[in-house]
């Protein structure tokens, strides 16, 4: 085993000494988060959560019959409407996105989950599915969304929404 | 991403901090019942929660756990004679009993009351499987004692170790939640160590590198299943539970014994791992113990006398670079023990989560974060009992299972995560 000659050059430098010479630069904040409410349960925290300061999140809501009919061959798109009021088109808001966040209370919203979720696999997007349980049993709802989503939490408590997206940088 | 005060509400342990407070309100464990081998050996020094204390077993096989410092003037009882029911001082003879009053005072006259006012503080400590327990609580909570299934079985059935890990405690529980790593980190083991081979479930981990997460409520913590494809459109899953503050199993893999952890923490920059294997339904080999005790599985091989890792910090965990070309072990280093301990050291005492970029995968660290928090904050604002006390919430397992597709992970293997004894456990 070769010796190391500096401290800093072994693993005893993990000291709380030399953590003072490690790179401090500041955090690029995540490309681009897109947090979709998928149901009118989840209107109401998505549109609560926006208001927040985020550096690079959008939030949207879904509305009615906003999954567009496939054409051949082709992927389902989404109308979005942003809780700022613009509509808009899945398939633009994922460009420039790292990830998806859909925001559930029941599985109303399973068509427009799947249709994301595809839309994200295809492009290579993470997705991730937050489900509120406010008291009710969640197993409709984590069932419609277990396919589409690549992580999946349930939570009793809507500001752990909020706390996810700041965990994630968003 | 975590703001500084929250890294530094989470990770620090001492008297009086929230977190310190609500590691108080649980059993933890304090020494391994091998450190006290019969009556009148030697005392052990003991560092928990950031409290320094002296753990003895008197002459009636009694265990006491109290301030390692003499009450007259402060020399360490680590020197003192563990004789006559009582630990002696060797400065100038004061004795205490378990509870750490003090029965004798030999400058004091003949049947001087003096003594009876000089009490030190002290702690329950009590032999359940291996381990001995202890709370540093306030005894008008104490809740009653653990009911961790490992410690529950026949001796036959368990082997438990423990090993000092230089960081502190929640980047090592971090690593026990998110099973994400394993893939990478762990990669050889699956293929090499006896204690993990040969189990049909590793094929479907080889098999599909990229798990989905779900992460649940349990009433003691949370269940973190990691699910991945396996044959007929069939769903294979591994179930993690992890019941605050600090308890996780592993899944298990096969017919192998199953593998936890509980991190305890000595002060805010060190922690106990205590490590077991345990099968609910059939004694141990000769084999596997041996293979446990040489540090395979998640066990290490300690220095002999100590229970600080050979592989460490000083030398580099032994890195071997030839065995990282030839994949043997992914990171160069060996054990799964010391694979996780290198990577956790290697991020500094308390690695500091304001620089941190988490992605969706690490769900489960962000949920227990959150849990830890607001268990902390509702015991400081409101007294709330948090998650994890009552020993109901103990009874857990680890699960390995295939399912079809549509089915709930939790629903389908209720049963399968509550530790019945007797009842075989569902591994693949
Ligand atoms: S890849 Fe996760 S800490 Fe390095
Ligand atoms: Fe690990």
């Amino acid at each position: 085993m070769s010796r190391p000659i500096l401290l800093n050059s072994c693993a005893r430098a993990a000291t709380a000494a030399e953590a003072r010479f490690r790179i401090d630069r500041p955090i690029a904040p995540s490309r681009g988060t897109r947090v979709v409410a998928l149901d009118r349960g989840a209107e109401a925290v998505v549109r609560d959560v926006a208001g927040h300061p985020w550096a690079t999140a959008r939030f949207f809501t879904c509305p009615p019959a906003a999954v567009l009919g496939r054409r051949d061959g082709d992927l389902a798109d989404v109308a979005l409407l942003g809780t700022d009021g613009t509509r808009s088109r899945l398939s633009d808001e994922l460009d420039g996105a790292d990830a998806a966040v859909m925001v559930a209370t029941s599985d109303d919203g399973a068509g427009a989950a799947r249709a994301i979720g595809d839309a994200c696999t295809m492009r290579a997007i993470m997705t991730a599915g937050l489900v509120l349980a406010g008291g009710h049993a969640a197993g409709a709802t984590v069932s419609a969304l277990r396919p589409h989503a690549r992580v999946l939490l349930v939570t009793y408590d809507e500001n752990d929404v909020s706390e996810i997206l700041t965990a994630l940088r968003a | 991403m975590l703001r500084r005060e929250l890294n530094e509400l989470l990770t620090q342990t001492g008297p009086g901090t929230p977190m310190g407070e609500l590691f108080r309100q649980y059993w933890i464990p304090a020494l391994l019942a091998e450190e006290l081998p019969e009556d009148d050996c030697a005392p052990v020094r003991v560092k928990i929660l950031s409290e320094r204390l002296i753990a003895f077993r008197d002459s009636h096989g009694r265990y006491g756990l109290m301030d390692e410092f003499c009450a007259h003037r402060g020399a360490s009882l680590w020197f003192g004679r563990n004789e006559e029911g009582g630990l002696r001082c060797s400065y100038h003879g004061w004795k205490y009993d378990v509870t750490g009053q003090c029965v004798e005072v030999p400058s004091e006259p003949e049947n001087s009351t003096f003594c009876a006012n000089v009490k030190l503080t002290s702690y329950p400590l009590v032999r359940i499987g291996d381990i001995l327990w202890t709370h540093l609580g306030d005894p008008a909570r104490r809740p009653e004692p653990p009911e961790y299934e490992f410690i529950h079985v026949s001796p036959e059935q368990v082997y438990t170790s423990k090993r000092w890990q230089e960081s502190n405690w929640l980047q090592a529980l971090e690593g026990g939640i998110d099973s994400s790593h394993v893939t990478w980190l762990h990669s050889g083991a699956l293929k090499s160590d006896p204690l993990f081979k040969g189990a049909r479930g590793n094929q479907y981990n080889v098999n599909d590198l990229k798990p989905f997460f779900e992460v649940a409520e349990a009433d003691g913590g949370l269940f973190v299943g990691a699910r991945r494809n396996a044959e007929d459109g069939n769903y294979y899953w591994r179930i993690t539970p992890w019941i605050m503050p600090s308890f996780t199993l592993v899944p298990p893999r096969g017919d192998h014994p199953v593998h936890g952890h509980f991190w305890v923490p000595i002060d805010d920059e060190n922690c106990w791992v205590y490590t077991w294997d345990y099968h609910p339904t059939r004694p141990l080999t000769g084999a596997e113990r041996s293979a446990m005790m040489a540090g395979f599985g998640v066990h290490s091989e300690n220095i002999p006398g100590t229970y600080r890792p050979v592989q460490n910090k000083d030398n580099d965990y032994l890195m071997d670079r030839e065995a990282q070309r030839r994949g043997e072990h992914y990171s160069g280093v060996k054990g799964i023990a010391i694979q996780d301990a290198s990577l956790q050291e290697s991020m500094g005492p308390v690695v500091d989560r304001t620089k941190e970029r988490l992605v969706p995968a690490d769900s489960g660290i962000i949920k227990a974060r959150q849990k830890l928090r607001k268990a902390a904050l509702a015991l400081r604002d409101a007294g709330t009992t948090p998650p994890g006390v009552d020993p109901a919430h103990h009874r857990v397992r680890s699960a390995a299972v295939v399912l079809p597709r549509e089915e709930s992970f939790l629903e389908a293997c209720a049963d399968a995560v509550r530790a019945t004894a007797g009842v075989p456990h569902a591994t693949i």
